[in-house]
């Protein structure tokens, strides 16, 4: 790397020079009689114009040149140093007949026979959305049955069809999804290391990335079995896998393909895919599940005034 | 005894005070012309209070939903789109039950703007 002097380096390097030829004069080295005044003056202006164009060239061309560079091409910087910049906010939601917006209970494609198992904890369950809808649902997330908290995170990929909007965010050896849903947060590292051994099973799971050309392969394990895989009351167990390819199919699609694996639960892989769209006057907003509790009904519970 | 107080606490605890989608005839909508009275832009729903008057002179409060203010936001809504006093026209589907409540469908604006209120097909939650 060239070392590059700053500016007040080479102003003292001028003022030392024009000091050197002043003081010479005043400590008497130079005869002053034989020094005109002319030679005087031009050499102290030569000092101290070499001094000013040093200091310009301090704010050399190759620092701005790093300067233009960093504001053209914002998308170098977006993506991290990754293959593929995949950031921005994108929305999985769309609007069907009538302009209505429309609201998937579970995800397309064939879904898969469940296992005896799978099938009894599955029938067990009370959603409030889908065809096996009930008032009083004991959804973890949504809960209508009296008493019940409700607000436990959704976990993966139910994730993708809570309807609020996403935000990938590219920073070194990581990829964030920052989801509006409850501020929640996936972290997937891509800096090429492997699941953790001990791991402590999670809402959201372990994930790990690595690119393959333009796409994002991610791999999820570690989960927790308390979270549906979808809003029909589908449960799986923490033997539950799940890989996505990420691939931006334009500049304003992008596709995830899925495929879930649980031996436990289903007889064989449940693969799907989701679609976001790039909204980009968009920003994350605050959402906190907690809200869909009254506010002012709890501080009357617990005897409080507003 | 912690533990009987909590589980006392959630027993009495508010449930999440969703009316689905099922509460209202979806199979067909109303229209009604009135005053506002309160707009609260919130989560999960936000929610106008309308004061309609019939031609007799009887004053009913409806309480119409519309969706979170999240989506609300993007759609050109604010906390100020409505405030009390304001006379508007709404579109929406009525409580099944006769009770005075509208999921609202389109809100048209003193000025005539329309205002779309995002409710989708199911309780777009």
């Amino acid at each position: 790397m060239v070392y590059k002097p700053r500016f007040p380096e080479y102003l003292s390097y001028g003022l030392r020079a024009s000091q050197r030829l002043c003081g010479e004069r005043i400590l008497g080295k130079r005869d002053p009689a034989q020094e005109t005044s002319m030679q005087y003056l031009l050499a102290s202006s030569l000092a101290f114009s070499l001094s000013l164009l040093a200091a310009t060239l301090s704010f050399s061309p190759a620092a701005i040149c790093q300067n233009a560079e960093k504001k053209a091409a914002p998308s170098a910087n977006a993506r991290a140093g990754q293959p593929v910049d995949l950031s921005g906010v994108w929305d999985s939601q769309h609007r069907g007949p009538g302009g209505l917006q429309t609201v998937d209970s579970t995800f397309h494609g064939e879904i898969p026979p469940m296992t005896p198992w799978g099938e009894e904890r599955y029938l067990a369950t009370r959603p409030s959305q889908g065809p096996r809808s009930v008032p009083d649902s004991t959804d973890p997330v949504y809960p209508t049955k009296l008493g019940a908290p409700g607000c436990f995170p959704p976990g993966v990929p139910r994730i993708y069809l809570q309807i609020f909007p996403m935000e990938i965010i590219q920073i070194p050896g990581r990829v964030l999804m920052r989801f509006e849903f409850d501020h929640s947060l996936r972290e997937v590292w891509v800096d090429g290391r492997g699941h953790p051994a001990d791991l402590n099973p999670t809402y959201m799971g372990n994930s790990i990335g690595k690119w393959e050309g333009d796409t994002l392969v991610v791999d999820t394990i570690g989960f927790n079995d308390k979270t549906w895989l979808d809003r029909e009351g589908r449960r799986h167990s923490d033997q539950l896998h799940i890989i996505e390819r990420f691939r931006r199919t334009g500049h304003g699609t992008l596709a995830d393909d899925i495929t879930m694996e649980d031996p436990k639960t289903f007889t064989k892989p449940w693969t799907t895919q989701v679609i976001f769209e790039l909204r980009p006057d968009w920003e994350i907003l605050e959402h906190a599940c907690a809200d869909y509790v009254n506010f002012d009904e709890v501080l009357k519970l617990q005897g409080q005034t507003k | 005894m912690a533990i009987a107080s909590l589980l006392l606490l959630l027993l009495q605890a508010p449930a999440f005070a969703h009316h689905g989608v099922s509460a209202y005839d979806v199979t067909k909508q109303i229209t009604l012309k009135g005053v506002v009275t309160d707009f609260q832009f919130i989560n999960p729903h936000s929610e106008v209070r309308l004061d309609v008057t019939d031609d007799s002179g009887h004053t009913v409060s409806w309480l119409c939903e519309a969706g979170s203010l999240n989506f609300l936001v993007r759609r050109g809504w604010s906390r100020n789109s409505l405030k009390a006093g304001d006379r508007i026209t709404v579109m929406g589907n009525a409580s099944k039950n006769g009770s005075p409540n509208l999921r609202l469908t389109k809100v048209t604006l003193p000025d005539g703007t329309d205002l779309d209120p995002l409710v989708g097909t199911q309780n777009a939650r």
